[in-house]
């Protein structure tokens, strides 16, 4: 009876753990049905496609053709002008919460998880109206690439997915990201555009006019693709695709030196594990790969180096390109990423890079996406040493 | 605590964290910081006076990833004890607690369970509970080790261990607290740049004997103000002690010297019998079934009632008192029991424990006597009489159904009486200050009644008949007082 009794409590305990979340999101439910209506009737006029990359209002061009003047040649100029535009449709109390100062504390302040401001920094989208939300999604896509299902498009429609995640569960929804300069936006200083929430964490640090670092860049999917309003939607298929296809074109030999003997069950530096890199690396030294092996490498770190505005992305794609031989592939599970626990890394001297499958919160029957672009030495601009 | 299987009280103090975490969550919009979307270990310590018992817990998932041994949501008691023997080894291999200079210390394992449980944010999930005592080489001390602790994260390299003290009498933490209580000492994982896992140093300060015994002071006390049932049974007890049994009835008042004397015979016997008892089955270490002794309090309590309504053993309360104490002193008896306590320990804890449990009674007794006393100079103090005894019977009897299996509103209902401490004893208080004023306003009159009386011609008439039955039984009150602070 004793045993039985301490087990009781013990399930008690968790039970009670269990009523108070169940409790607890009975509470918030109301909150956060209310942060998503609004939410909604805040994107729904700005955003009618459902978010491939539609020119805003602002957009005087056709409408195939994306804004001939913003996107093809942006740089980090017409970040700050979009920048200072958001600004000005802020008053003082919302200004000051975005422009944050460029310390380590608000610019880790990132998360995978749903946490809101509890875990981040900067103005809550749902706090927005329609013309501020407007200027701040003007923001996000004058500072990154202009790709399908990379940069802008990957984000918005990583936005999309909290909306859809949001009609089946609570606490997710386009409301709850976040977005803070930390600094000030200029073309000569040193500042931050940092925006997340649940599932994304974007950090582009500019130095005197130019990206310094295009990461971290967190960006997870759950569940990995929906369709809605007849739109299909799979924000991370370019970037499934692209590591699918690197270790498919590996041989079985290569393929056993590239196996981990670790487990993963999600990426392993997440936030707060800046600076953190492995010292050895491991797995298939890229180097000794055949150049269309190599070539499919090099393919599958251009989705995530793509978040940033096209001419950094080149630069910086450029850069990884000269350090392949020096870069390493490894995986972890089954190459199919089909399953919790399917991972595959890419770390180079530069480049880290880390996609894993697992288990899914919300939809359990499925699976679904986190990866991590990291630098080894631009994360944050290389402003910080960790 | 003998109100285990209960769980309003949890429920209550659920609804208070729900009014304060949506009240902190509109203050704040936006949802609370979550840990870790995935679950990751506990390692819980119950720290003893020779040895630390640890309870392991494992998400399925990640440990059968890890181990090798098939465990899923599906997996039966049957398959998980063919199981044990090689979960029991692959535990072994990664459990390796060392005192500071790096001797070995004993580890045995012990039941395993599985469960459900939830983390923040995680969904619920399958958990594998195994139990383990860790023990020092002779003379060690374990408060102060090595935990060498990498199941799960040698081989998951993105899972986490929280190790926590749940228990630790040498520090004052002895009550029944669950994981969300009890004090994070470290965190285990892997150090991502040497990929490696580095033990994790615990190092428990501020241990000392007093801190033990004034924690199980205070755990008595609350023990007898949670317990409903205790204070309950005894209530109803003194309840018909200020009255006089006549054949099958109460009739009339008893003498206040008798009433007094009633009250203090009834609750020292109570006290002998529930201290004797808990002595016994502690120092015994008694393995002691809850579920009787629990049936047998309600038992007591529903008894009780009935003699309030109708004399059952008229001025043998003290005896009946005496012997259900005995029951009550067995159930106080399964607190101490849980804590695996070592003898000295046990002694000390005994001690604090039963000094708190009669601290708390004798404040709840001096606090309701003059209410009790009171109360029989109503007028309508039969009718008040048979509605608490009956409200007690209710009470005793949702009790008993409830720890014969059926569990009910009732019993829910009257246990959460307890979690109202501080409403209790303000209740207590308020009736017990006017009870007493009114008490001493007629003793006044009485002793004024006395001096007239003693002048001739000056009697008066007036009065209805409780003032004067109220003047003639507390002149005896008053004797009876001053006879007990002579004894």
């Amino acid at each position: 009876m004793e045993k039985a009794s301490e087990n009781n409590s013990h399930r008690r305990v968790k039970s009670r753990w269990k009523r108070a979340g169940i409790a607890f999101a009975a509470g918030t439910s109301l909150l956060f049905g209310a942060v998503y209506v609004s939410a909604n009737a805040a994107t729904v006029p700005s955003d009618p496609a459902g978010g491939a990359g539609t020119p805003t209002a602002t957009a005087p061009g056709g409408a195939g053709a994306p804004t001939a003047t913003a996107s093809s040649s942006s740089d980090a100029s017409d970040v700050v002008t979009a920048a200072n535009a958001f600004l000005d449709t802020l008053d003082e109390d919302q200004q000051s919460s975005v422009l944050l100062d460029f310390t380590e504390a608000n610019a880790t302040a990132w998360s995978n998880l749903p946490c809101g401001s509890t875990c981040r920094v900067g103005i809550a989208f749902s706090s927005l109206s329609d013309e501020q939300l407007t200027a701040a999604k003007a923001v996000i896509k004058a500072a990154t690439g202009t790709g399908t299902d990379s940069g802008n498009d990957q984000i918005t429609q990583i936005l999309a997915a909290d909306d859809y995640l949001g009609e089946s569960a609570d606490g997710y929804g386009s409301g709850n990201y976040y977005l803070a300069f930390l600094g000030t936006p200029s073309a000569d200083g040193t500042w931050q555009l940092h925006f997340g929430g649940h599932h994304l964490a974007l950090n582009l640090t500019y130095e005197d006019g130019e990206v310094e670092g295009s990461t971290p860049y967190f960006v997870g999917v759950e569940p990995t693709n929906w369709t809605e309003d007849g739109t299909s939607y799979a924000p991370l298929s370019g970037m499934y695709d692209a590591m699918s296809a690197m270790v498919a074109g590996l041989s079985t030999d290569e393929l056993a030196e590239a196996k981990l003997s670790e487990s993963f069950s999600d990426v392993l530096l997440g936030p707060d594990d800046d600076g953190d890199f492995p010292t050895a690396k491991e797995g298939l030294k890229v180097g000794e790969l055949t150049d269309d092996q190599q070539e499919l490498v090099l393919n599958a770190i251009e989705p995530w180096v793509d978040v940033a505005d096209d001419t950094t992305a080149a630069s910086v794609l450029s850069t990884y390109k000269s350090e392949l031989d020096e870069t390493y592939i490894s995986y972890s599970g089954s190459t199919d990423l089909s399953a919790q626990g399917d991972y595959v890394r890419i770390d180079g001297p530069g480049v880290w890079i880390e996609f894993v499958c697992q288990d899914g919160v919300v939809y359990s029957d499925q699976i679904h996406y986190h990866t991590v672009y990291r630098d080894h030495t631009t994360d944050y601009g290389g402003e910080f040493s960790f | 605590m003998d109100r285990r299987p209960i769980s309003l009280s949890h429920a209550l103090r659920m609804l208070a964290g729900i009014a304060v975490t949506v009240t902190a969550a509109l203050l704040l919009a936006a949802p609370p910081a979550a840990a870790h979307p995935l679950p990751h270990s506990v390692l819980l310590l119950d720290v003893h006076e020779t040895s630390v018992a640890a309870e392991l817990e494992l998400p399925v998932s990640d440990f059968s990833r890890a181990s090798g041994i098939a465990l899923d949501d599906s997996t039966t008691t049957g398959q998980l004890s063919a199981r044990g023997a090689a979960i029991r080894r692959y535990l072994a291999a990664h459990l390796h607690p060392t005192t500071r200079r790096g001797a070995a210390w004993t580890v045995a394992f012990g039941a395993m369970a599985l469960g459900r449980a939830e983390q923040t944010s995680t969904g619920t999930y399958r958990e594998l509970t195994v139990r383990a005592t860790l023990t020092p080489p002779s003379g060690g001390d374990p408060r102060r080790f090595v935990l060498d602790y990498d199941a799960i994260v040698h081989q998951v390299v993105t899972h986490t261990v929280m190790v926590s003290v749940r228990r630790d009498w040498a520090a004052g933490r002895v009550a029944e607290e669950g994981r969300d209580d009890a004090t994070e000492v470290g965190v285990i994982r892997i150090d991502t740049r040497t990929m490696s896992v580095a033990p994790l140093t615990v190092d428990l300060k501020g241990g000392s004997v007093w801190s033990g015994t004034y924690a199980m002071f205070r755990l008595g006390a609350d023990h007898i103000l949670e317990g409903t049932d205790h204070l309950l049974f005894l209530l109803i007890l003194l309840l018909p002690a200020p009255l006089q049994a006549a054949g099958n009835r109460w009739r009339g008042l008893a003498k206040t010297r008798t009433a007094v004397g009633r009250t203090g015979r009834t609750t020292l016997a109570f006290t002998v019998g529930h201290s004797t008892a808990l002595a016994l089955s502690a120092f015994g270490r008694l393995d002691i079934p809850a579920r009787p002794v629990e049936t047998f309090i309600a038992f007591s309590v529903l008894v009780g009632a009935v003699h309030a309504i109708r004399p059952l053993f008229p001025g043998r309360e003290a005896v009946v008192a005496g012997v259900f104490g005995l029951g009550h002193g067995l159930a106080f008896s399964l607190t101490l029991a849980e804590m695996n306590l070592s003898t000295t320990q046990l002694a000390l804890s005994l001690a604090g424990f039963n000094l708190g449990i009669e601290c708390m009674q004798l404040v709840l007794v001096l606090l309701a006597l003059p209410s009790l006393i009171r109360l029989t100079r109503l007028r309508g103090h039969p009718a008040l009489r048979g509605a608490c005894a009956l409200l007690t019977a209710g009470a005793a009897l949702g009790w008993l159904l409830d720890r014969l299996g059926l569990a009910n509103p009732v019993a829910r209902a009257a246990d959460s009486v307890g979690t109202h401490t501080s409403s209790l004893l303000l209740v207590l208080v308020a009736t017990a200050l006017p009870a007493t004023l009114r008490l001493i306003t007629a003793h006044r009159r009485t002793r004024g009644g006395d001096e007239e009386t003693q002048r001739p011609g000056g009697t008066e008439t007036s009065g209805d008949t409780g003032t004067s039955r109220d003047t003639e039984t507390w002149r005896h009150g008053g004797n009876a007082a001053r006879a007990a602070d002579a004894s």
